[in-house]
C-alpha cells in the first residue's frame, strides 16, 4: 500500500478520539455497512489502523480518499491548530455576487496555474462557511498531503481564516483568494487563536454585543431571583449599571473565548524622579500581552464586580519593554469606569539604579 | 421622610442628624416661629405647583394648536409674542418631536440616543418582515470631532463603509441611515423567507444559499413525472426582498418553456418565495 496514505490514515487515526472515531467514519461514508460493523472501536489505536489499513486496502482508497477524511475531522473540531485571520480589501464591483461554483472554479485554476502539482479540496459547510485543503507539491514533488493547509472562508464578507501556512506558500494563495473573490488585496487581520470559532465570532460580530438604548428589550429583562422580600440590596442600582457598563463595553452573554490578546504599544514614561527614563527622545517600544483562559470574560468579570484591580490569577499580563535600560518590570492594571481605558502602573528598574523606580504611568485605549 | 428606595443608610444617617438638632432646640416659643415658617414655606410651594400646572395647560393648548395648525397647513401667525408664550411654543415643540420620536419607534423605524454627554449618538435599527420583529443592529457614531462610526454590531456582508462614503454620512446622516435600514431590513426579509422555506417547505431541497442572502438555487419535483427542477433566484437589489432574476433548469428541456412554469417564475419574481411555493403547490406545479 502507498506509503502517504499508510502514515496519513496512521496520524488520523491518533488524532481522533476513539469516541469520536466512528460518527467520523460514518460521515465518511467510503465504508461499506458491513466492513463499518466489523470494526471493534474498544480496540488499541494500532489495531484499529492496521483494521482500517486493511478495509482502505480493499476498497482500493487513495491518499485523496483519506484528505477527505481528515478534512471532515477538522471541520468537525475547528478549535484545533493555529487559526490567522485575514482581511481581504478593496471588494471590485461583482465582489458582492461572487457564488459558489464560479468561486470553486476561480481558485482552483488559479492556484493550479501559479503552482503546478497541488492538491485543492473544496467542501461548503452547513453554516455557509466555504472549507478549502491545499496540499502543496511543486515542480518537481507530488503535493505533500501530510502537511495541508486548511482555509475557511465566508463568501461576501472579507475574512479568510487560514491555518499551517509557511512563509512560501502565502503569496501564491493570497494571490489565488484575490482573484478568486474578486478583491484587491489581503492584510492580516492581526487575530490569530487556537479557536476558530471564538476569532470567527468575533469578526463577524456573532456574539452578544450591548448599545445604550432608550427602549430595552421587554423580552430581555433579567430574571431577578428575589430570595427574601424583606431583604434589599444597598448597592443593587450600583451593582446593575456597573453590570451595564460592562457588558456595553466586552459584550453579553457567551462571549467568544480569546486566550490571548497582543498590543504593539508605544509610549513615553511619566516620572519626574526618574530622570533617565523621562529624558529619553524615542518613545518606549512595548509588547503588551493579555492571557487568560477567557480573556473577554475575565475582563468583563473584573469590571462588573467593581474590583479596582484586576485579578493577577484570571489574567496574565506580560508587558516587554524593548529598552535597554531596563532590567526588570512588574505591571499591575487598573481597570477605569468607563472600561476603555486600562492605566497600567510600570514599576522599572533601571540599569546603575540600585533601589527600584517608583511607579509611572502608561496609559492604553482598548478598542 | 424618605423613602426606602433612598436605602437604609440614608435614613439612618437622616436619623442621627434629626436626633442631634433636637438636642440643640430652644423651647416652645421658637417651635412657633418654625411652625410658621413652614406654613410660608408650604405657601410658596403651593404657588410654584399651580404656576406649573398653568404652564402645562397652557403648552396642552398650545399644542392641540400646533398639531390643528400643522394638519390644516396653514401658515404660522407671526405676532407679536412675549418672552414667556415664546418660551411655550418651544417647549410645544419638543414635546411634538418627543411624540414624533416615539410614535417612529413604535412603527420600527430607528431610534437615535445621545451618548456621552452630546458627543456620541447610538443609533438602533430595528428590522421587520411580516409585521414580525426580528434582529435590531446598532451603531455608536461619535460626533465630535467629525462624524464617524466608532462601533456597530453589524455584519460584514452589509457593506456599512461603502454606505457611509456613498450618502455622504458626514453631511447628511439621515439618508444614509435610511439607505443603510433598506439593507438591514431586506436582508432580515430574505434570511426570514429563507428560514421559513426550509421549515414550512420539506419537500424543497435548499441547494445553495449564502450569507447575505442574495442567491438561493431550490430544487423541486414534480409530482408525477418525478423530474426534478432546478431553480435559481438571484437577489441583486440588496434592498430588496424580492428576487430580479429567477433561472429554471430541468432534465426535461421543455418544461421551463411551459406557460404553467412561465407563469411560476412569474410568481417567484413577484411573490416572496415561501408564498409562492404555497401556491405552486396547490396548483400542482410541484411536490
Amino acid at each position: 500500500m502507498d506509503n502517504t496514505v499508510k502514515r496519513l490514515l496512521e496520524r488520523l487515526v491518533r488524532r481522533i478520539p476513539s469516541r469520536m472515531l466512528k460518527t467520523t467514519l460514518d460521515k465518511w461514508s467510503r465504508l461499506t455497512a458491513t466492513q463499518r460493523q466489523s470494526i471493534d472501536y474498544t480496540e488499541s489505536k494500532w489495531a484499529l489502523t492496521e483494521k482500517l489499513l486493511a478495509i482502505c486496502e480493499e476498497n482500493e482508497l487513495t491518499v485523496k480518499h483519506i484528505a477527505e477524511l481528515e478534512m471532515i475531522h477538522v471541520i468537525e473540531n475547528p478549535n484545533l491548530g493555529m487559526w490567522h485571520a485575514f482581511q481581504l480589501m478593496d471588494p471590485q464591483g461583482d465582489a458582492h455576487s461572487v457564488e459558489l461554483t464560479q468561486f470553486k472554479e476561480q481558485f482552483k485554476s488559479h492556484l493550479s496555474e501559479l503552482i503546478r502539482h497541488v492538491s485543492i479540496k473544496i467542501k461548503k459547510h452547513t453554516d455557509e462557511a466555504v472549507w478549502i485543503r491545499i496540499a502543496w507539491g511543486d515542480t518537481f514533488s507530488r503535493p505533500n498531503h501530510l502537511k495541508p493547509t486548511y482555509v475557511v472562508h465566508y463568501l461576501q464578507t472579507p475574512y479568510v481564516f487560514l491555518s499551517s501556512l509557511t512563509s512560501k506558500q502565502k503569496p501564491l494563495l493570497s494571490q489565488a483568494l484575490v482573484l478568486s473573490t474578486r478583491y484587491q488585496a489581503i492584510k492580516d487581520a492581526n487575530l490569530s487563536g487556537r479557536k476558530l470559532t471564538a476569532i470567527r465570532d468575533l469578526l463577524m460580530k456573532q456574539y452578544l454585543q450591548v448599545f445604550p438604548t432608550k427602549f430595552p428589550s421587554p423580552l430581555a429583562e433579567r430574571n431577578r431571583v428575589v430570595s427574601n422580600l424583606h431583604i434589599e440590596k444597598e448597592q443593587a442600582g450600583s451593582a446593575a449599571n456597573r453590570h451595564q457598563m460592562a457588558c456595553e463595553a466586552f459584550g453579553d452573554g457567551l462571549l467568544p473565548q480569546l486566550q490571548s490578546a497582543v498590543y504593539k504599544l508605544e509610549t513615553k514614561f511619566r516620572d519626574h524622579t526618574n530622570k533617565t527614563m523621562t529624558e529619553r527622545d524615542e518613545p518606549f517600544r512595548c509588547v503588551v500581552k493579555f492571557a487568560s483562559t477567557n480573556l473577554l470574560e475575565s475582563l468583563r468579570h473584573s469590571a462588573s464586580s467593581g474590583t479596582q484591580k484586576v485579578l493577577k490569577t484570571v489574567i496574565r499580563i506580560t508587558i516587554i519593554v524593548f529598552c535597554k535600560e531596563v532590567s526588570y518590570v512588574t505591571i499591575t492594571w487598573y481597570v477605569t469606569k468607563s472600561c476603555r481605558i486600562l492605566t497600567a502602573s510600570l514599576q522599572v528598574s533601571t540599569r546603575g539604579h540600585q533601589s527600584p523606580g517608583r511607579n509611572s504611568h502608561i496609559v492604553m485605549l482598548l478598542h | 421622610m424618605c423613602a426606602l428606595s433612598s436605602g437604609v443608610l440614608s435614613h439612618l444617617s437622616l436619623l442621627e442628624v434629626k436626633a442631634r438638632s433636637r438636642k440643640t432646640q430652644l423651647q416652645q416659643h421658637s417651635r412657633v416661629m418654625e411652625l410658621k415658617a413652614k406654613v410660608e414655606a408650604l405657601k410658596t410651594q403651593r404657588e410654584q405647583l399651580k404656576a406649573q400646572i398653568q404652564t402645562h395647560q397652557d403648552l396642552q393648548k398650545l399644542r392641540l394648536a400646533m398639531d390643528k395648525q400643522c394638519a390644516d397647513e396653514e401658515e404660522e401667525n407671526m405676532e407679536e409674542e412675549s418672552e414667556n408664550s415664546k418660551l411655550l411654543r418651544l417647549m410645544a415643540r419638543h414635546t411634538q418631536l418627543k411624540d414624533l420620536l416615539h410614535a417612529h419607534h413604535l412603527i420600527g423605524g430607528y431610534d437615535i440616543i445621545k451618548t456621552r454627554k452630546g458627543k456620541g449618538a447610538c443609533v438602533s435599527i430595528a428590522t421587520a418582515y411580516e409585521d414580525v420583529f426580528l434582529d435590531t443592529f446598532n451603531l455608536e457614531i461619535d460626533l465630535k470631532p467629525t462624524v464617524k462610526i466608532s462601533r456597530h454590531n453589524i455584519p460584514p456582508f452589509i457593506p456599512l463603509n461603502n454606505l457611509a462614503e456613498q450618502n455622504n454620512m458626514q453631511t447628511d446622516l439621515r439618508v444614509f441611515l435610511d439607505t443603510l435600514s433598506k439593507h438591514l431590513n431586506a436582508f432580515a426579509g430574505r434570511k426570514q423567507q429563507l428560514k421559513l422555506v426550509k421549515e414550512k417547505h420539506k419537500s424543497v431541497e435548499v441547494m445553495e444559499s449564502n450569507v447575505l442572502c442574495s442567491l438561493l438555487v431550490l430544487l423541486f419535483t414534480v409530482p408525477r413525472e418525478k423530474t426534478a427542477v432546478l431553480c435559481t433566484l438571484d437577489y441583486t437589489d440588496h434592498t430588496r426582498c424580492l428576487p430580479t432574476r429567477v433561472h429554471l433548469e430541468s432534465e426535461d428541456k421543455q418544461l421551463p418553456d411551459s406557460p404553467q412554469w412561465k407563469k411560476n417564475c412569474t410568481l417567484l419574481m413577484e411573490t416572496p418565495v415561501h408564498k409562492a411555493l404555497i401556491t405552486m403547490k396547490k396548483m400542482g406545479s410541484i411536490a
